[in-house]
């Protein structure tokens, strides 16, 4: 057993768990995960993920702490207005396990960076904050084969889809068509309270620990939606499309929309 | 330990494990990965302290599915 005495402590909690094993812990700390943007949904996420002792996560963001992001963004604190999300984030990260290596990457997803930031990623957690970057990440981690968890929130709700590439729907088999730049509120025009945030990026944590460590089942061609004004999960089915541009598609026409129910 | 480390005897021998002076969940943190690394069917015999860990740590092996025997303060795991 190659745990370490703090390491053994550290982790006793989750090491005790039915479901948990030595071997898992193994495969977390041998596991590499980018995380894209260190906002609402980054820090909530990079946190449990750093907690859990994922051995090396990046975290990609190229904006500077604002007195707005605050709220809801648990990472940041007041005296750190001003710095950079990314390297702020990798600060707090590596107080809570120095255990783990956390690399700061202070720049913008952008088509022509995005192949070399999420290559070598055993898991990409997607926290950004636009369409266009969601689709992105979507499509490089298809054409990288690289398992990936969507999510977004806006106002009091949210919704949170795993993907393994070839194997379940990625996020353009379930959103073919890409909003027209402008015409979908982003979180910087529509509100969002910070407590959603919370709850989707950390369901964000969990699903990439499962896709890492094979324990329990992450949510392959489903949505979770989160209504936190009734507290109303709902699953939602989805599946590949065969004319998927970005995934290929399965074996299996599909007819119609890809998601069963509208969202 | 047995000189005949390696061989069919020594796959018999149990292992040892002294936890007196290791609180809980760490003593069964400890007696679960020794137990992962084990092969089916190998022993190993824990050492506890009185009181919360005797009484815990044998539960804990039981509801994972060993098999477990108890013997004045030390506990004898069977790895499944």
């Amino acid at each position: 057993m190659t745990l370490s005495d703090s390491e053994l402590i550290r982790y006793s909690r989750q090491l005790v768990m039915p479901e948990w094993s030595g071997a898992a812990q193994e495969r977390l700390r041998s596991a590499s995960a980018m995380v894209i943007g260190a906002g609402a949904l980054g820090c909530p996420a990079a946190t449990y993920l750093a907690a859990a002792g994922v051995g090396r996560i990046g975290v990609v963001d190229d904006d500077e702490i604002e007195l707005s992001n605050l709220h809801r963004q648990p990472l940041h604190l007041t005296p750190d207005l001003g710095a950079r999300k990314a390297d702020n984030a990798a600060v707090k990260l590596a107080f809570l396990n120095p255990e783990v290596v956390v690399e700061p990457f202070p720049a913008r997803l952008e088509e022509m960076n995005a192949e070399a930031l999420l290559a070598g990623a055993d898991v990409v957690v997607d926290c950004s904050d636009s369409f266009a970057t969601r689709y992105l990440v979507n499509d490089t981690c298809c054409a990288l084969g690289v398992p990936l968890v969507e999510a977004g929130v806006l106002g009091l709700s949210g919704l949170v889809m795993s993907i393994r590439p070839g194997e379940s729907a990625c996020y353009r088999c379930t959103f073919p068509t890409e909003p027209e730049a402008g015409s979908v509120p982003s979180c910087r025009e529509a509100g969002v309270l910070g407590a959603i945030g919370g709850i989707v990026g950390s369901f964000q944590a969990l699903e990439a620990i499962k896709l890492l460590t094979g324990v329990g089942e992450p949510l392959l061609d489903a949505i979770l939606q989160l209504d936190g004004a009734t507290s109303a999960p709902m699953v939602i089915a989805t599946r590949r499309r065969e004319d998927c541009p970005a995934c290929g598609g399965s074996a299996e026409p599909s007819v119609g929309a890809a998601v069963e129910e509208a969202v | 330990m047995s000189a005949a480390s390696g061989g069919p005897a020594a796959a018999l021998e149990p292992r040892e494990l002294d936890l007196r002076g290791v609180p809980c969940p760490l003593n069964w943190v400890r007696t679960r990965l020794t137990l992962e690394s084990m092969p089916a069917g190998a022993q190993l015999v824990v050492r506890l302290d009185p009181g919360e860990p005797l009484e815990s740590v044998p539960r804990s092996a039981r509801e994972d599915g060993h098999e477990v025997a108890l013997a004045d303060e030390c506990v004898r795991i069977v790895a499944r």
